[in-house]
């Protein structure tokens, strides 16, 4: 292309140098008309004096001839680089001196004697002069003609190369366009694909999600009901369990009495056995049977509790994390108070849109485990802090307590899994209740610690309900 | 409860162990009326309804009702009784079961309960609130039935 253009750019210039060429022929041949008209002119001036001897002639004449040496001089300079013209212009000088001095004399004596300037007109050799310039300057015409038309030739060859080279040019012009064209079509055509595909994907992705949360939902709902009914079936002999145990308490004291009773009265029928029986080994009994039930009921109450709480229907609304936390922390005042506690509440916190009841619930269980696993001997330091996350409100609950093992951090929110030294009352619940009610409002509850090094849990929730949920 | 004629005490209730507790603890109370007991849904139907010595056809009666029952729901019992036209939809029916599912509560006062009351797991409460329900089966009044009403 750029080459092409190049070689136009060249061809015009040479064109225009032919042009040039061509123009300068058209000037010189101007200018040897206007020297053959000077010459027939001359003579017709000195013709027509010879004949009538009119001034106006004369005038003409000598006109005429001033013009002279300025033709010659524009045809020298016109044709400085032709060697033959440049010969002929010489003997065409030579000539026409010659001629106007004939012809002078010639009009000078007809000026006097018009009848032998006659006569002499026809002796002279101005004829012959004249015949001599026509041929001269007859060869100069004819070699500029021969060199206009080589000229001309050589102009139209060169505007043919321009054509050709245009013609050139373009061919390359429509071939790039052609080439680009096709890319670009290429390239749109394979963005589209890329496009269309990317939307099939990302529909496939969608549908596949919305398939996967159908199937979690349902596997969910069937653990919602699953949950119920166990832990209401469980119930029922439990009840049984624990109404006969009472019963079977009942029936044992009356037999207590009666040992005590033969033991005083008749100690010859006292068995050993029978007293040890009704003494010990039926309170034992009893008592096992009834913590363990008492533990089994309220096992089975956690799971119907969990159950019942996924099944509740979640009301968002916007929530004054500051304002439900103090009122947390007052309700445990007294404990508080008790075990020398400090609670520090970072204010402000961002605004929170979920479901109360459930976030009241989860910063209560996470508070409330705060005091209740203080390192013994270090007074408890417990700091509450939200921050916006994103999209995420993330609320710390940090305190200064024993610790969670790094091993038990995944465990401590299972269902009945505890950690650490087993010395407060608890059945392993409440952090199992805090990260079902997360999941169900779309957060999550994560936990950093080290033993002996107290604990932080992040309570990390949507700032704004989610929209869909199973 | 009404002196002309007694009341019968009818319990509809599977589980036979909790029927004994219920039936002990309303005797500690110093409830003697008569206690019929069921174990399914339509042998209790077939009493309250056809039996000549039933409800329906004989005096008044007062039903102790457990939801959870092998052959059918109690609600649907309890659907029957309250229904429109029914011989027996003025019977006090005494809801006891160990569901204390809110909606639950609310289904069975929409159908006509009288009164709900959830079992508790925990023998003394147990004990204790069917010897007060027995107190109170020992003040309450019995519509008569009418055997054409």
């Amino acid at each position: 292309m750029i080459g092409s253009a190049v070689a136009a750019g060249w061809t015009v210039m040479r064109t225009q140098e032919h042009a040039r060429w061509v123009e300068h022929t058209y000037e010189v041949e101007q200018r040897i008309g206007s020297l053959r008209v000077m010459v027939e002119r001359l003579e017709v001036a000195r013709r027509g004096y010879l004949l009538s001897q009119r001034p106006v002639s004369k005038q003409t004449f000598v006109q005429t001839v001033a013009t002279e040496p300025a033709l010659i001089a524009d045809l020298r300079r016109l044709t400085v680089d032709n060697p033959s013209q440049q010969a002929r212009i010489a003997i065409a000088e030579r000539l026409t001196a010659e001629q106007f001095h004939l012809q002078a004399a010639s009009i000078l004596l007809a000026g006097r004697d018009p009848a032998a300037a006659i006569t002499q007109f026809g002796l002279d050799s101005s004829l012959h002069l004249t015949r001599q310039l026509r041929i001269v300057t007859g060869a100069m015409e004819a070699e500029e003609n021969k060199l206009l038309v080589l000229r001309i030739a050589a102009q139209r060859q060169s505007v043919r190369q321009l054509f050709a080279i245009l013609a050139v040019f373009g061919a390359l012009a429509i071939a790039v366009a052609v080439v680009s064209i096709s890319v670009l079509r290429r390239y749109t055509g394979s963005l589209v694909e890329a496009r269309d595909a990317e939307r099939a994907m990302g529909a496939e992705l969608e549908d596949r999600v919305r398939a996967r949360t159908y199937e979690l939902s349902r596997a969910n709902d069937e653990i919602q009901r699953f949950a119920y009914i166990v832990s209401h079936d469980l119930r029922s002999p439990l009840v049984n369990v624990m109404g006969f145990t009472g019963e079977l308490e009942a029936a044992a004291k009356p037999l207590a009495a009666l040992i005590e009773r033969v033991e005083a009265e008749a100690p010859h029928l006292m068995d050993a056995d029978a007293a040890t029986a009704a003494r010990e080994d039926l309170p034992e009994s009893i008592g096992f049977i009834r913590t363990s039930t008492q533990k089994m009921d309220r096992l089975i109450n956690a799971i119907l509790r969990l159950s019942r709480e996924g099944k509740r229907v979640i009301n968002p609304e916007p929530i004054d994390l500051v304002e439900m936390i103090e009122m947390i922390v007052a309700s445990l005042q007294h404990r508080l108070d008790e075990t020398g506690t400090t609670v520090t509440i970072e204010r402000p916190m961002p605004p929170l849109v979920a479901d109360r009841l459930a976030v009241e619930q989860m910063l209560s269980n996470l508070i409330e485990n705060a005091v209740k696993y203080l390192q013994p001997g270090r007074p408890g330091q417990i700091n509450l802090s939200a921050r916006t996350v994103r999209n995420r409100v993330a609320i710390d609950v940090a305190d200064n307590g024993r610790g969670i093992d790094p091993r038990d951090h995944d465990r401590i929110f299972d269902l009945f899994r505890r950690s650490g030294q087993q010395d407060q009352p608890g059945e392993g619940i409440g952090l199992a209740h805090v990260r079902a009610s997360a999941y169900r409002l779309g957060g999550l509850i994560d936990c950093r610690s080290a033993l002996g090094e107290g604990a932080t849990f992040t309570l990390a929730l949507p700032a704004h309900p989610v929209t869909s949920q199973g | 409860m009404n002196t002309h004629q007694p009341v019968n005490i009818v319990m509809v209730e599977d589980d036979e162990g909790h029927a004994r507790l219920i039936e002990k603890n309303i005797r500690r109370a110093g409830i003697s009326n008569d206690i019929r007991h069921f174990t399914d849904g339509n042998s209790a139907l077939d009493y309250l309804y056809n039996s000549p010595d039933g409800p329906a056809l004989n005096g008044p009666a007062l039903i102790l009702l457990d939801l959870n029952l092998p052959d059918m729901s109690g609600t649907d019992i309890l659907i029957r009784i309250k229904a429109e036209g029914s011989p027996l939809r003025r019977t006090p029916v005494i809801v006891l079961t160990t569901t204390d599912d809110k909606v639950e509560i609310q289904r069975c006062y929409d159908l006509g309960a009288n009164v709900y009351i959830t079992k508790p797991v925990d023998y003394e409460s147990f004990a204790t609130a069917i010897r007060q329900l027995g107190l109170f089966l020992s003040v309450i009044q019995v519509p008569v039935i009418e055997p054409d009403a």
